[in-house]
């Protein structure tokens, strides 16, 4: 019986002291971080993981700690050329200051319309003063840091520090793509036509190559053969004149001799002779006494 | 198996299951010789409550039993492409291996385990729809069309590699809300970036590998930033084009270069065709006048060669010779030509009013004489 009333009162002095506590203690996860309330009013702030006291009174409100996530819906900013642009940002941040996030803002969500709304407007006020180009291509990283900047700047009233700001797009509207289109397409048109054009110029150029190659060579040829017949001439007067030079006379006689033959041989040749030429010397007169001119 | 059939196994009370014998998760499980020992313990109570004087050792026995479950309910199995991080009251603690393992139970400490050696594959551009067929793609137009540096517009779809650094597991689970979802965001953002520094020509023709660096060293720039404990393994190019409004006129210009090309190659063979036939003919000519020189020259030669003999035998007896020349060439002459031989005396008044055309034609079969009769 007194050990039945020892177990028991072991039982309940446990029990008791279990109840305490589970309303004196309270764990924070490694993700969050929590703000102890007194009826209300903030009297502790826990940044710290791990197990934790407090009275019994007290309650617990715990908030993330990690980087969270903002997404923006895309909207349209006019750069400072007059250029509307689709900007789809996002943002990173983390609750720093807890306390001041709890008494402004109050909860997650409320604190993702607040800063969606800045975030806009950051986005407004930053991309509008920069032109389309160096959104997209020059300032991109630097535009972003700026964005960031700003919007830190305001969301430190409400214990909010903005990790990052990130154009994830930046595109045309969709009548301007249309555009764009347009001009790719005629740039390209363009070039096909230079290139096919460039292609028959190098043809022709090639051809024409060919063809003066053609006409030099033949010309070449030309005059090295008139050159060559030329020496062919020179080098048959040469012979003539040293062979026939050893006597005119004779040789003016033998080649009239072979022209006489050569020019009058064929048959459509008709003479019309006088008896008294050197050839007819002995026709009349056998002595050949009768002398006269040479043949006619 | 060596713990098919084992009763008992290394870990004792734990049954005969296996050598994980007790579910290994971390919320609470129960080892399977739960039941028995509930029967024996309830036996035990019957056997003792009736009696009523034991009944503060049975309850010390339940007790017993109860925090003996509770402690089994600290087991674990950590799987091979996993890592463990235990939380002790929330809180971080320490990380374990893959394997069996143990925690303090719950509420003390709880476990996580994330697949940190598994690689994550997030396609952007388009989505793979796998069903009976095998794999589609579908594009997202909304996600691949990007700007290029000179206002241009490419279709880009492309892959990211992704998985938990070595040492990151603490940092992947802590320090971000949404790893996936912030790698994605920051690969579009950093594409875009890169895309939006270069021009539309490289993009589409040689800058693949340039791209994907590119836009790798900036994922990790970002998401080291951000401390998120992910390695960036590998951005994938997929498909890289220009929109489908253009694609035919950047074809074209394919097609054109295709073109330019076969007009170079016809003139280079038509080039090819004229300039050896002309070489040809190069060689007709010289070979021409070439031929006509050596011919003119041994013509000539031969000519003078035989005028030399001749006046060789004409020096001898010049007189004698130089009439036999001109009587013989006489002689070949005129026996071949008609001849008319008109005394000088008579010809005068005669010679000019002979029909001199019609006289002795030999056969000629004469046509219509323009005058007068004639014999």
């Amino acid at each position: 019986m007194r050990l039945n009333l020892a177990g028991g009162l072991v039982a309940v002095v446990v029990l008791v002291a279990l109840v305490i506590a589970y309303m004196m203690l309270f764990s924070v996860h490694q993700t969050r971080q929590a703000i102890v309330l007194s009826f209300g009013e903030p009297v502790n702030v826990v940044t710290e993981p791990g197990l934790h006291w407090k009275y019994p009174w007290h309650s617990v409100i715990h908030v993330d700690k990690r980087i969270l996530d903002l997404e923006n819906p895309a909207q349209e900013v006019i750069a400072s050329d007059q250029k509307r642009l689709v900007v789809d940002a996002f943002a990173r941040y983390r609750i720093k200051d807890v306390l001041r996030f709890y008494q402004s803002v109050g909860s997650i969500n409320a604190a993702n319309m607040q800063l969606s709304i800045l975030l806009n407007s950051a986005l407004r006020r930053v991309l509008g003063e920069a032109t389309l180009t160096h959104v997209v291509r020059d300032e991109r990283a630097q535009l972003m840091a700026r964005v960031r900047d700003q919007l830190d700047t305001e969301t430190q009233a409400f214990g909010i520090e903005v990790v990052d700001v990130r154009i994830r797009r930046a595109d045309l509207p969709d009548e301007n793509s249309q555009a764009v289109y347009e001009r790719m397409k005629t740039e390209r048109q363009r070039e096909a036509t230079e290139i096919r054009e460039q292609g028959k110029q190098r043809g022709q150029e090639i051809r024409a190559r060919a063809d003066r190659d053609v006409t030099v060579l033949i010309a070449d040829a030309t005059a090295t053969a008139e050159r060559v017949r030329g020496e062919g001439d020179g080098e048959r007067n040469r012979i003539f004149a040293d062979a026939f030079g050893r006597d005119p006379e004779f040789f003016a006689f033998y080649r009239a001799m072979q022209a006489y033959e050569a020019a009058l041989r064929s048959n459509d040749t008709r003479l019309l002779l006088r008896p008294d030429s050197e050839f007819f010397r002995f026709f009349g007169d056998p002595t050949g006494k009768a002398r006269n001119a040479a043949p006619k | 198996m060596p713990w098919s059939n084992q009763g008992g196994g290394p870990w004792g009370s734990g049954g005969g299951r296996g050598p994980w014998g007790s579910g290994p998760q971390p919320s609470g499980s129960q080892p399977p010789d739960l039941e028995e020992l509930l029967r024996r313990s309830q036996d035990k109570l019957r056997t003792v409550l009736p009696g009523g004087n034991l009944g503060g050792k049975g309850i010390l026995l339940i007790a017993l039993a109860a925090i003996l479950i509770w402690g089994f309910s600290g087991f674990f199995q950590v799987g091979p492409n996993e890592r463990g991080a235990v939380l002790r009251f929330g809180k971080m603690v320490r990380v374990v291996d893959p394997g069996l393992n143990y925690h303090l139970p719950y509420p003390i400490e709880s476990v996580l385990t994330p697949p940190a050696l598994r690689v994550n594959k997030i396609d952007i551009g388009m989505r793979v729809i796998e069903d009976r067929r095998g794999n589609t793609i579908r594009d997202v137009p909304e996600e691949s069309l990007m700007l290029t540096g000179d206002e241009n517009i490419v279709d880009v779809d492309f892959s990211v590699l992704w998985k938990i650094k070595l040492d990151g597991v603490v940092a992947y689970l802590f320090n971000i809300q949404q790893p996936e979802g912030t790698v994605k965001a920051v690969a579009e953002s950093a594409m875009r970036e890169v895309i939006g520094r270069s021009e539309i020509q490289p993009i589409l023709t040689g800058a693949r590998q340039n791209i994907e660096n590119g836009v790798h060293d900036l994922m990790q720039r970002v998401l080291d930033h951000y401390g998120a404990g992910i390695e960036v393994t590998q951005v994938q190019l997929q498909k890289v084009d220009p929109p489908s409004q253009v694609i035919a006129a950047f074809r074209d210009v394919q097609a054109a270069r295709a073109n330019a090309e076969q007009q170079l190659n016809e003139a280079q063979t038509y080039s090819n065709t004229v300039l050896p036939q002309a070489r040809g003919r190069v060689a007709n000519i010289t070979q021409a006048a070439e031929a006509y020189r050596e011919q003119t020259v041994a013509e000539a030669k031969g000519q003078t060669s035989r005028f030399l003999q001749v006046y060789e035998e004409y020096k001898k007896a010049p007189e004698v010779t130089r009439q036999r020349l001109y009587l013989e060439t006489m002689e070949r002459l005129f026996s071949g030509t008609d001849k008319i031989i008109v005394d000088q005396g008579v010809s005068s008044g005669v010679v000019p009013y002979l029909p001199l055309d019609q006289l002795t034609r030999p056969q000629p079969p004469r046509p219509t004489p323009p005058t007068g009769g004639t014999r």
